[in-house]
């Protein structure tokens, strides 16, 4: 007990001492950031309204002329417009009156963004999209049409942004990605957990740059993303028995579809139980023997995000299996540490894995002598 | 174990299903239980050493990076420009290389610091990672492997073209270390029958013999890996309609813990005797040796008002070593005191049957106006198993003993042949429904409701009577004839002689369920940056074959969503669920034991033993309320800086005198990230957790068993008296915290990392009287409390890594873990694993363990 606060002032020693590391190192940050850097580094500047409508092509026509003289500039693609051109151009409820102005205007002011849109799935997809043809509508396909943005860049709301403080809601925004994304995964998105709290899609996924392996994420692993509102859930997979996630080898995506299922947990299955048949086939059976609580719900006695017991159990054995077992005879007695393989009273009901010892077979037993799940 | 090929079947079915694909512009994983992930204990990531940060940040309009809606920072973009192949294409590509050696120190034994990792002394692969691209056709390769070592590897390859069609491969070995602590006696581990050393006479040993070998036997490591290989296809077939085929194989092989019973030792200590007591324990090792087979096949239409899907999903397990024989070293004896007809040697578990699952689910749903949706689902699937059954012993010869009235012999000839059986095959089956429909309407932008029914039935159709036609006798030998050969009348057998009065299991319970939820909900948005959602749920369950027929839950769940508050984003939530049911019933098993059966006769005509008392009610059956809460923040910190946490709580009240009485959860974690830069990166988190759970219950006053009282099974009655109450209280604290801080010197990147859990358990106990321990002269030398269990975990990470060239660089780094454990079920297994007639083999995970690991990597950017 002792060493609770022991092991929380070490932590919080580390913290305080680790903050004046970050402390002393953002000052050298700050300091370093105010030596003069070559042209192209400068990001930190903000540009004034006037600066930005003095750069803004007024049309798309001839946006990157500019550029072809500047070997060190991003080129922007002359070829034949956008490339997913099947993808409508949202409308704005902000901005009705908009009209598309072509990724090439975009890309005027926004020419980093387009260098690392170029990293991510989603914005090569436009570039080679199936039909080169049509409007070059590659921002504007998930932005909404950006005349009205051009003409006065600050005006919020005058395209649709998917960020913190957008003037766009987030049904306008998720609106967007279903517009190409709807049904298959997303087929119960409407409803689901995560559409009733609120969720936009740009909170998991950011198309905007190659952040991920797969999956265009706001974050570079799955269960980082997921930890972002569920730290509570993750931190328990660091417990005792846990399955493999902090050691990469599955993503909480393994069993949840945050995009919406049948189930209030989001599974991908139909129940609880069938989830985890798909990894633990063995527990299918179905057996001639069935222990109901194991049927009903692998809930009942495991928790799958982590557990300080053996095997992800909910509580000790035998107490666990005491919840339940009153049965005459030997479940039913209290079980006391004179019990223990140092005690007076060494009891197996109680020692090592407890009644799992003898009642091995606890998912179900195929053997004809098995209906107490000894055999 | 029926011959069937479910891959090439399945390679067909892909293919079929593959072969016509023209588009596609999305995907279907996140339909599909797993493979999602591809990392190891290296880089959990599968990802890592492509973050480097690109010093331009993410725009030129804005310093920093923009932030979720919620509030999270975005990192910053990283480096990951392609280079042409080969000159004037349209491929571009991108590569990473990382090799090296790992070099491991301390207690790299431990079994938490390998549970899930094979960390080996050796050469590794960090990451292997390319991309092809095609601006012009969209086409596109990419690859990922990494290799720690034979067991702890994978390599992933995706290729396809945007828009048309998408193709994935894997191979992955997953290991998990269950004990490397463990030291079976058996010979013969990891296969299907074991055996006893020499110098152990089976059934007969000395307890100085057994514990003789226990002290002999060779530390294992108990542990098993998942071999997982697989190949998807995904694209559009014909306009909207897209599809998807993909099978995966694993192998699972290894071993686990495992059992092995021979009766009660508790009740029979020794007394002095070299063979020790009575009974038998036996802790002993299983193999696993599993293949399972995965199709998955899907088809989707998605057009502007009607969506379609279809999902199959068929799963075919196969057991190569589908039973464990083992020998039993002890000798037992019976109660009268005369000698046994023959020495209990041989005992036998069935592991898991094959099985064969198929899941078919249709969904469709129709856009309605006012932003409406329709949407059902329908699903049926169904499981199966039909392997042989095993015969109820293995033994050989006559078991049991023959003494005046009690003429309890064993032929084993009787029951160790399929004969015995009253079929020869399982043919086990459960079917199951589903029905959902769903119903959404936004009328307005400030106001919405739906309304859901789901309606879920699982039918299990599994039809067995235990029944001996070679005896014309019920039920089944116990325990491999240990019960039998230890007390008059358990054998576990019931006929209309000697075994009139057993009341015994003879048939299975065909346990099922039919579920129907109704869900009502509203939303409202309250302005533009509140939102309050409403939602009823009632939940009616028909279990089959429990304690109760019906179970009804009402749960009304609160929700507040709000952006009001400064910058930072809200969302909480409070539920409140109220579950009760009909009537309980204590017994509903009589049907399937023998007293329902003719012929059955009451020992000197008192009823069976009462199954258990009256009060009990098992949680998953029992009414209860429940409370839960949970607040999540967001808040954005200045411009590089982001304060999340969550709060959160529950309570479960269940309306139990016997069971399981009260569960509570409070917890808290807090996260600060920091990234003022693209080079540096920081965060801090740290989690509390407190929960508790309370149960009751109460001991039989085993001395009347078998006489008058012994029936009744009221709480306060003979058989379960007030005086026999106890109640178990466990609490548990848990403690988590993390720091992490990265920073790019130019010439060298730091990466430091470390992680703490800590976890605290007591188990407090009381009872009425001694007359609920087993042992009640051990009264006086309790205190209340069980020994304190924890698990201390911490793990420190530092690497630094520095450029060579323009394209090679060097990655130092090192892990640093410890940690301590204690679990009083394994105390005093260091010093013994023998007590008496048990001979357990896992002596528990490590108490303390410092191990350490260092490495260096070469990468190269190709």
């Amino acid at each position: 007990m002792r060493a609770i606060p022991l092991s929380f002032a070490a932590v919080l020693s580390v913290a305080v001492g680790l903050g004046g590391v970050l402390w002393s190192a953002a000052r050298a940050q700050s300091t370093q950031g105010d030596t003069p850097a070559p042209a192209t580094s400068q990001s930190s500047g903000r540009l004034s309204q006037s600066d930005i409508a003095r750069m803004l092509p007024a049309t798309d026509m001839g946006a990157g002329d500019f550029r072809k003289d500047n070997p060190h500039l991003h080129q922007a693609d002359e070829g034949p417009a956008t490339p997913f051109d099947a993808a409508p151009i949202p409308h704005n409820p902000l901005a009705p009156q908009a009209d598309p102005v072509g990724a090439r205007t975009c890309i005027a002011c926004h020419s980093l963004e387009n260098v690392r849109a170029s990293h991510s799935l989603h914005v090569q997809s436009f570039r080679a999209g199936a039909a080169n043809s049509g409007p070059q509508a590659a921002c504007e396909s998930c932005h909404g049409p950006g005349s009205e943005h051009a003409k006065n860049p600050a005006l919020a709301g005058s395209i649709i942004a998917f960020t913190h403080g957008a003037a766009a809601d987030v049904h306008t925004q998720t609106a967007v990605c279903l517009g190409c994304h709807a049904g298959g995964a997303r087929q119960h998105w409407l409803g689901s957990v995560h559409e009733a709290r609120g969720l936009s899609c740009s909170d998991c996924h950011n198309p905007m740059a190659r952040l991920s392996p797969e999956g265009v994420l706001a974050k570079p692993s799955i269960n980082e993303v997921c930890a972002t509102c569920h730290k509570d859930i993750m931190v328990k997979f660091h417990r005792r028995s846990h399955m493999p996630l902090p050691e990469g080898q599955m993503a909480c995506t393994d069993c949840h579809n945050p995009h919406g299922t049948l189930t209030r947990p989001l599974l991908k299955t139909d129940t609880v139980n069938e989830t985890c048949y798909t990894c633990h086939a063995e527990k299918r059976g179905p057996f001639l023997f069935e222990h109901a609580p194991v049927r009903e719900s692998c809930l009942n006695c495991h928790d799958p995000h982590g557990s300080n017991q053996q095997t992800l159990l909910v509580a000790p054995l035998p107490m666990l299996c005491q919840q339940c077992h009153t049965m005459t005879r030997h479940p039913n007695d209290l079980q006391v540490p004179t019990n223990l393989g140092r005690g007076p009273n060494p009891d197996e009901r109680l020692m090592g894995r407890a009644c799992l010892t003898c009642h091995t077979n606890i998912h179900g037993s195929n053997n004809p002598s098995g209906s107490r799940f000894h055999k | 174990m029926r011959t069937i090929r479910p891959m090439s079947c399945a390679i067909v079915l892909a293919l079929l299903a593959g072969a016509p694909l023209a588009h596609a512009s999305d995907g279907s994983d996140t339909m599909r239980v797993g493979d999602m992930q591809y990392g190891n204990g290296l880089d959990p990531r599968g990802w890592s050493p492509l973050m480097t940060p690109d010093a331009d940040g993410m725009s030129w309009l804005h310093p920093g990076m923009l932030r979720t809606p919620s509030g999270a920072l975005y990192p910053y973009p990283y480096t990951l420009a392609g280079k042409p192949l080969g000159q004037g294409g349209d491929w571009t590509y991108w590569g990473l290389l990382q090799l090296g050696y790992i070099h491991l120190g301390g207690d790299s034994d431990a079994e938490f610091f390998r549970q899930y990792t094979d960390w080996k002394n050796g050469a590794v692969l960090g990451l292997w990672a390319m991309g092809f691209d095609n601006r012009a056709t969209g086409g596109y390769v990419e690859f990922r492997g990494s290799r720690i070592s034979g067991d702890d590897q994978y390599y992933r390859v995706r290729a396809g073209r945007y828009g048309h069609y998408k193709f994935q491969a894997f191979y992955r070995d997953i290991p998990h270390t269950v004990s490397t602590n463990a030291f079976p006696i058996w010979q013969g581990i990891g296969g299907g029958d074991l055996t006893l050393p020499a110098g152990l006479t089976p059934g007969g040993s000395t307890i100085a013999a057994v514990q003789q070998a226990s002290d002999a036997a060779p530390r294992r490591t108990i542990a098993l890996t998942r071999t997982r290989s697989g190949l998807s296809l995904e694209g559009q077939l014909y306009r909207d309609w897209i599809g998807f085929a993909s099978i995966t194989n694993e192998e699972r092989d290894g071993t686990r813990l495992w059992g092995g019973p021979m009766f009660f030792n508790f009740a029979f200590p020794g007394t002095g005797s070299p063979f020790g007591g009575n009974g038998g324990v036996l802790e002993t090792v299983r193999p696993i040796d599993f293949t399972t087979t995965d199709v998955n096949l899907g088809l989707r239409r998605v057009g502007k008002v009607w969506h379609f899907n279809a999902l199959y999903n068929g799963s075919f397990f196969r057991d190569h070593k589908s039973t464990l024989d083992y020998q039993n070293p002890f000798l037992i004896t019976n109660v009268i005191g005369v000698p046994n007809a023959g020495p209990v040697v041989d005992g036998e578990y069935s592991l898991e049957p094959d099985n064969d699952y198929h899941n078919l689910r249709l969904e469709l749903s129709r856009q309605l106006k006012w932003r409406g949706e329709l949407s059902l689902a329908a699903a049926y699937g169904t499981m199966r198993q039909d392997d042989a059954l095993l015969p109820p012993v293995n033994c050989t010869g006559t078991l049991g003993f023959a003494a005046g009235p009690f003429q309890q012999l064993i032929p084993c000839e009787l029951w160790n042949t399929p004969a015995a059986l009253s079929r020869t095959h399982a043919n086990a089956r459960i079917d199951t429904q589903l029905f959902d429909a769903k119903i959404t309407f936004h009328p307005g932008r400030n106001f919405g409701w739906h309304a859901d029914l789901r309606y879920y039935n699982e039918d299990n159709k599994t039809d067995y009577l235990a029944y001996n036609p070679l005896t014309g006798q019920y039920g089944y030998i116990s325990e491999n004839g240990s019960q039998g050969s230890v007390v008059p009348g358990e054998v576990g057998i019931f006929d209309n002689g000697y075994y009139a009065t057993s009341n015994v299991q003879v048939a299975n319970v065909p346990f099922g369920y039919r579920d129907t939820l109704l869900e009502l909900g509203a939303d409202w948005n309250v302005g533009t940056s509140d939102a309050l959602s409403l939602v009823y749920t009632f939940d009616h369950n028909q279990p089959r074959h429990r304690e109760r027929t019906r179970l009804d839950e009402q749960r009304i769940k609160l929700s507040w969503v709000s952006r009001s508050l400064g910058d930072a984003t809200v969302r909480a939530s409070f539920e409140y669920g109220d579950r009760d049911g009909g009537a309980y019933n204590h017994d509903p098993y009589e049907a399937y034991y023998s007293a329902s059966l003719p012929g059955y006769t009451p020992a000197d005509g008192i009823a069976p033993t009462a199954f258990t008392v009256d009060a009990m009610r098992k949680y998953d059956m029992s009414d209860r309320k429940e409370t839960k809460a949970r607040v999540i923040l967001i808040y954005p910190l200045a411009d590089s800086s982001t304060v999340s946490a969550t709060f959160y709580g529950s309570r479960d009240r269940y309306d139990a005198r016997i069971g399981r009485q009260d569960t509570r959860s409070t917890g808290f974690t807090g996260e600060w990230d920091w990234q003022p830069a693209p080079h540096t990166n920081a965060s801090v988190y740290i989690g509390a957790e407190t929960t508790r759970l309370k149960l009751a219950n109460v001991a039989d006053n085993e001395a009347i068993v078998g006489a008058p009282g012994s029936e009744d099974p009221s709480f306060g009655g003979p058989l379960y008296p007030f005086e026999n109450y106890w109640h178990d209280l466990d609490r548990e604290r848990d403690y988590n915290a993390g720091i992490t801080f990265a920073h790019d010197f130019g010439r060298v990147k730091l990466d430091l990392a470390w992680n703490y859990t800590q976890s605290l358990s007591q188990l407090d106990y009381d009872y009425a009287s001694p007359g609920a321990l087993t042992h009640p002269e051990a009264a006086p030398l309790l205190d209340g409390s069980f020994p304190d269990n924890h698990y201390r975990s911490s793990t420190f990470d530092a690497s630094l890594s520095f450029p060579i060239t323009a394209s090679v660089g060097v990655r130092l780094f090192g892990r640093y873990q410890s940690g301590s454990f204690l679990d009083w079920h394994y105390l005093g297994f260091d010093d013994t694993l023998v007590y008496d007639h048990r001979i357990y083999t896992d002596r528990g995970p490590q108490m303390h363990y410092r191990a350490a690991l260092v490495g260096a990597m070469l990468s190269i950017r190709l």
